[in-house]
């Protein structure tokens, strides 16, 4: 059996994520403390939407809820671990951690046969009371915690700068994040969930297993935005419903996509970058204003890019090639 | 059922509220022949593709598939077993590449995976679009898209091909590309059922011709004998006043 349906590519993107990876890795000994930090809601945000990108992006159902998978994977890490006193740090967490993501996978599986029925608009909806409807349960059921709030096991071994400790931790996890959406991307999988976000019913008929693929990318897709989920709980310490089932994670992994790319693994990194520089760097200082600027910002990239910056590369990429071959004849 | 037909059709009716869109319709499509449909605008020819191809399934009647009986069968399982279909309205890909839509067809076709790549250039040098191979589909003309449709088709290594008004909209350089691609399919080992409008197309590509009207089939035989039929002329052709 062939790794990759496109061989070549899927290499180059691995070389390319593993440098790049290898580069940001290396930021944190020159950065500031702050620095670093915004460092780490970059690499949360890129890791965040390329979790999404695998059904979102490539299948074209657009999720408004995965913050449904991040509390979810923080709850589920810190109830277990709440249960268990007294395990060594390290085990606590990796099974935590393993837990998370085998169970967000099974509640991915569960939804995902009777909302992944609906289409477009629909499904994004549906989502968006998902998460909604797991953020109510745990804030209102008492065993859950989730008004209440609970404490995760501190992992930082000592001797290391916990805001670096969180910075290389998130970084290794987006760094699987988007191996994987490399993987799925460039294998049959991949191909298949491209057919369906161009022509669902055309793919259906030549033959692509559409309800099992938009399946396993929505599980995929649910697993990896826990384990980014549970880091993050990590980092935060101490964890409630409304610090985990975040609004705005639910529309920030698309903007992303949006802004730097839909479709894309590139595109939503870039957006990340963007976004998290323009809003903690740029106007850092403007409290008042700052989100209002950001809302002008989206509105006029969404409006002057409608694919995204990767939309405005592609277009130029065609238009020097009809050049060329123009000049040819 | 004969042993060279890879087709047989027998006794297949649909009707939708009421309307017989097929009645009572049988048939054989010889093994390695090209096949022509036609018969007047609501004659049933396409509904006949939709029975082929799974999407309904007919109220009585049955349909064999290289002496399988398909008739029930959901589009996939059609698929699967080695009927691909070519839209008259091409439903390419739009964001991807000519290759990259052929590589769908091969991917999830019958090629083994080892083959597809070797299926997917095949496929494109069949319908001549090697040259156009990293194009998006969305730059194509209409012929071209009507090519990649084919090619897509073609690449899931149908023993079947149903075309479904491959010229339609063509020009006559166009039309003529394309005969000679459903020619080498054919030649190629497929089998190939046209429904289409283009009477001088039809008249020198197909074996044989079936003529439906109004859901019923009124005529079978080769092209020369069709032409002279003088059923076929006052239904389909028309009369001269």
């Amino acid at each position: 059996m062939k790794l990759f349906v496109s061989g070549r590519p899927a290499w180059v993107s691995i070389g390319l994520t593993l440098a790049g990876t290898a580069l940001f890795a290396l930021l944190p000994l020159w950065l500031s403390p702050y620095g670093v930090r915004v460092g780490q809601l970059f690499v949360l945000a890129a890791g965040l939407a390329v979790a999404w990108t695998v059904l979102g992006g490539f299948s074209g159902y657009w999720s408004f809820g995965n913050a449904a998978f991040v509390g979810t994977g923080a709850f589920t890490a810190a109830l277990l671990q709440l249960a268990l006193p007294g395990w060594p740090a390290g085990s606590a967490f990796a099974l935590a951690l393993v837990v998370a993501m085998l169970f967000n996978g099974l509640l991915a599986l569960a939804i995902a046969w009777p909302i992944l029925r609906l289409r477009g608009i629909y499904f994004a909806i549906a989502m968006l009371g998902v998460s909604q409807v797991c953020f109510e349960l745990v804030s209102n059921i008492d065993a859950l915690r989730g008004a209440l709030g609970v404490n995760l096991i501190d992992i930082v071994p000592k001797g290391v700068r916990p805001e670096r400790f969180y910075y290389w931790a998130l970084l290794l996890a987006t760094l699987i994040v988007v191996l994987v959406a490399i993987m799925v991307r460039h294998s049959k999988l991949g191909y298949g969930l491209l057919a369906i976000r161009e022509d669902e019913d055309t793919a259906r008929m030549l033959g692509v297993p559409t309800t099992r693929y938009k399946m396993i990318a929505f599980v995929i897709s649910a697993m990896l935005t826990a384990m980014m989920g549970v880091i993050y709980a990590h980092n935060l310490g101490y964890i409630t419903a409304n610090s985990v089932y975040r609004g705005d994670f639910n529309l920030n992994v698309i903007v992303y996509s949006l802004l730097g790319g839909m479709g894309t693994i590139i595109g939503p990194i870039v957006g990340a970058g963007i976004m998290t520089y323009v809003t903690q760097v740029l106007l850092g200082d403007l409290l008042d204003t700052h989100m209002f600027i950001t809302g002008l910002l989206i509105a006029v990239l969404v409006l002057a890019a409608p694919n995204g910056l990767y939309g405005i590369y592609d277009n130029h990429r065609l238009r020097m090639r009809r050049r060329k071959q123009e000049a040819q004849r | 059922m004969s042993a060279q037909s890879i087709l047989s059709v027998r006794g297949v009716s649909r009707s939708f509220r009421g309307l017989k869109a097929v009645n009572e319709v049988s048939f054989e499509v010889p093994r390695g022949s090209i096949c022509s449909l036609i018969g007047p605008n609501g004659a049933g020819k396409s509904t006949f593709f939709n029975l082929v191809t799974g999407y309904f399934a007919p109220d009585s009647g049955t349909i064999t598939f290289e002496g399988r009986d398909i008739t029930g069968f959901s589009p996939v399982q059609v698929a699967h077993l080695g009927v691909a279909r070519a839209f008259q309205i091409a439903k390419p890909f739009p964001g991807m590449s000519v290759t990259e839509n052929v590589r769908i067809g091969a991917l999830f076709g019958r090629a083994g995976p080892r083959d597809v790549d070797a299926v997917t250039t095949q496929a494109l040098e069949l319908a001549g679009l090697a040259a156009l191979h990293d194009r998006e589909a969305r730059e194509l003309t209409v012929g071209q898209l009507r090519r990649l449709e084919v090619a897509r088709a073609l690449a899931a290594r149908p023993s079947l091909l149903l075309a479904d008004e491959p010229c339609a909209g063509l020009n006559p350089t166009e039309t003529a590309e394309m005969v000679t691609i459903l020619r080498r399919i054919r030649d190629a080992g497929a089998t190939i059922v046209l429904v289409e409008h283009d009477m001088p197309a039809v008249m020198q590509i197909s074996d044989t011709v079936l003529v439906l009207e109004a859901g019923s089939l009124i005529a079978q035989g080769k092209p020369e004998e069709i032409a002279r039929d003088p059923r076929v002329i006052a239904a389909y052709l028309g009369t001269d006043e």
